[in-house]
């Protein structure tokens, strides 16, 4: 059986060469090549790769962050990262029994961990991430949208309100549901979020005033949107000082 | 032996502080350059050196003196008790003194200490006299063990002072010197090592090259060659200073490996054509820079940027300048920067002591590196170029 694959690499040399060698092994297809991360997920979901060969460092979004989107995929490729030299991931890998190719990457090597590339689970993904020191926030958020995702770049959010199962995300191009806990998006983004409510997180750079509506309630004004959210009293204090509201 | 300085705290990853110049540890230590370099005085083991010294100093000048109304043991007894209060005084004075002086600029310290030391003598000088005039003493030691004439007594001890004293502190300023000389030696050495071309570059490089061997062999044989000449000037540790010209050659040929994998994302600009070509400098002084400009500026842009290199003579000095975009989110200098920058810092001070300087800032969406040092020709291949 062929295999498809999705080569992604910000080096043209790089895919170059990994095109060609998979050419001459010639069980596989190579369903696309992309440059980037987002490239990388957009393509992911559109076009149903077996295989993704995930470069690890890439400028925007990088290796890492980008097997985590695609691991909210309804039919999830197997991904196996490539790096030219990363101590810690490679350590990172073999204690999460995740495939790795080292490059150059020798064809016999390709070979063998094409045939046992595996899915990689969402859970795994996230230990490999928390476990980074680099501790990198990631660059985007993943909203599922029926067979595809949704990229939404956390520059452009607006905030996060929590909803039941799902949190909404506010951004400036509407508004979508994604898994993530509030508690996990606060803890990742804490360099750029803050809570101003049991079941709310407003960027810092959205925070436009504190307000009191009619009832006395805090509320706090989103920049460059007509909304509001309730701040609890206990933050209301604490956010005006840090912010100068 | 100094021990590796370790990494000052700021320069954890996530601390969003501009590499400034003038606040980095190992800065502090560098800038604590020419100064007096006393010993401890307020610490047993020096106060043992003096006392050491001032009995052997009584041990040279009864042996010179010969004098014969008094027996040599006797003689000896009342110099070195002389000596003695002189010596434990001038070391309680410089414990004393010793933070104020360590403050002041060379010439002042010097003086400071000097002034400190006769003082001590004037005092000790006079309390002899004073006990000469007394009858504490009796008569007869009156004759023998204390001076004559007092007025030379205390000029001369002076002298004596001032001389010793002076000798002591040129001794302490080469000493200290010299142990500076080789910390930062060593710290050179070891920060050398620690800025070697990064591993990360010579693996995506091979990859680079893997490729290159069948779509393109000519520019892959390049590759090898430009690999080869570059790892030759890393590990060529023995010069420690070539030649502008040779040294921005490497810096181009670190360029040309890096261009075969950016691609269309890095470019360079070079405007050092007023730059004097024979002008020595360090080894390995502008690859680093760019191999930090663009590791740290133009790698994490999708979009790739430019990096500037540029360069003037003003006056006896040059000045070099290297620019890269930052990337979106950088608020942190990586580590990696500062042991490149520190390593250049400590080579070039070696060289040109007390006249460069290494600069490092953030203005605007830019990250500025400016070197400056003066502009020494190269002796020998003068006529070459």
């Amino acid at each position: 059986m062929t295999q498809r694959v999705l080569i992604v690499d910000d080096e043209l040399p790089a895919r170059e060469r990994l095109r060609r060698l998979l050419l001459e092994l010639g069980r596989c297809d190579i369903a696309a090549e992309a440059a980037t991360g987002q490239e990388a997920v957009r393509l992911a979901g559109e076009l149903h790769p077996d295989v993704v060969l995930l470069d690890v460092r890439m400028p925007g979004m990088n290796g890492l962050e980008a097997a985590r989107h695609m691991a909210l995929l309804p039919a999830p490729p197997a991904v196996v990262f490539t790096t030219a030299y990363d101590a810690y991931a490679l350590e990172a890998f073999e204690a999460q029994a995740i495939g790795y190719l080292l490059k150059p990457v020798r064809a016999e090597k390709l070979a063998a961990v094409l045939q046992r590339a595996a899915r990689l689970a969402g859970p795994q993904l996230e230990r490999l991430a928390a476990g980074d020191p680099a501790r990198a926030a990631r660059t985007h958020v993943a909203a599922r949208l029926g067979e595809q995702l949704r990229l939404i770049p956390v520059a452009d959010i607006h905030y996060f309100a929590a909803d039941q199962k799902y949190t909404v995300v506010r951004h400036r191009g509407g508004s979508d549901l994604i898994e993530d806990p509030l508690r996990a998006l606060e803890e990742e983004f804490a360099a750029q979020f803050v809570r101003v409510h049991r079941n709310a997180l407003v960027h810092v750079a959205a925070l436009a005033a504190i307000e009191r509506d009619p009832a006395g309630q805090y509320q706090v004004v989103i920049r460059g949107l007509d909304e509001r959210l309730g701040v609890s009293r206990r933050l209301a204090g604490e956010l005006r000082e840090r912010f100068r509201l | 032996m100094p021990d590796t300085p370790p990494r000052p705290a700021s320069a954890r990853p996530g601390s969003a502080r501009p590499e400034s110049a003038r606040t980095d540890p190992q800065d502090m230590a560098l800038g604590a350059s020419h100064t007096l370099n006393l010993p401890d005085f307020c610490a047993a083991r020096a106060v043992l050196a003096v006392v050491l010294i001032v009995t052997l100093t009584a041990v040279v000048l009864t042996v010179a003196r010969q004098n014969v109304a008094l027996r040599f043991w006797l003689d000896l007894a009342g110099t070195s008790l002389f000596l003695l209060w002189t010596g434990m005084g001038s070391a309680a004075a410089l414990c004393l003194l010793r933070v104020r002086l360590a403050r002041l600029p060379l010439a002042l310290a010097s003086a400071g200490a000097l002034l400190g030391v006769l003082a001590v003598i004037a005092l000790v000088s006079m309390g002899v006299l004073w006990l000469g005039s007394s009858a504490l003493l009796g008569p007869r030691a009156t004759n023998l063990l204390l001076p004559e004439s007092p007025g030379r007594f205390l000029v001369s001890n002076l002298g004596i002072g001032l001389i010793v004293g002076g000798l002591a502190l040129r001794y302490f300023y080469v000493t200290g010197e010299w142990r500076r000389n080789v910390e930062l030696q060593a710290r050179a050495r070891v920060h050398a090592l620690q800025a070697r071309i990064r591993p990360h570059f010579l693996f995506n490089s091979m990859n680079t090259i893997a490729a290159l061997t069948r779509s393109d062999p000519a520019r892959a044989e390049e590759a090898v060659e430009d690999l080869a000449d570059l790892f030759r000037a890393n590990l060529n540790e023995q010069r420690s200073s070539i030649t502008l010209k040779e040294e921005l050659e490497v810096a181009r040929i670190y360029q040309r490996i890096e261009q075969l994998r950016l691609g269309e994302r890095l470019r360079v600009v070079w405007d050092v054509t007023d730059l004097p070509m024979r002008a020595l400098v360090p080894g390995l002084l502008m690859q680093p820079l760019l191999e930090n400009a663009i590791f740290h500026g133009i790698e994490p842009r999708p979009a790739g940027g430019i990096v500037t290199v540029s360069g003037a003579l003003d006056g006896d000095m040059i000045g070099l300048t290297v620019r890269n975009p930052l990337p979106a989110a950088a608020d942190a200098v990586h580590a990696g920067n500062r042991v490149a920058l520190a390593n250049i810092r400590e080579r070039m001070e070696l060289l040109y002591p007390g006249r460069s300087s290494v600069e490092a800032n953030r203005l605007g969406d830019e990250y500025i590196v400016r070197l400056r040092f003066p502009y020494v020709q190269d002796p020998v291949r003068n006529s070459a170029l």
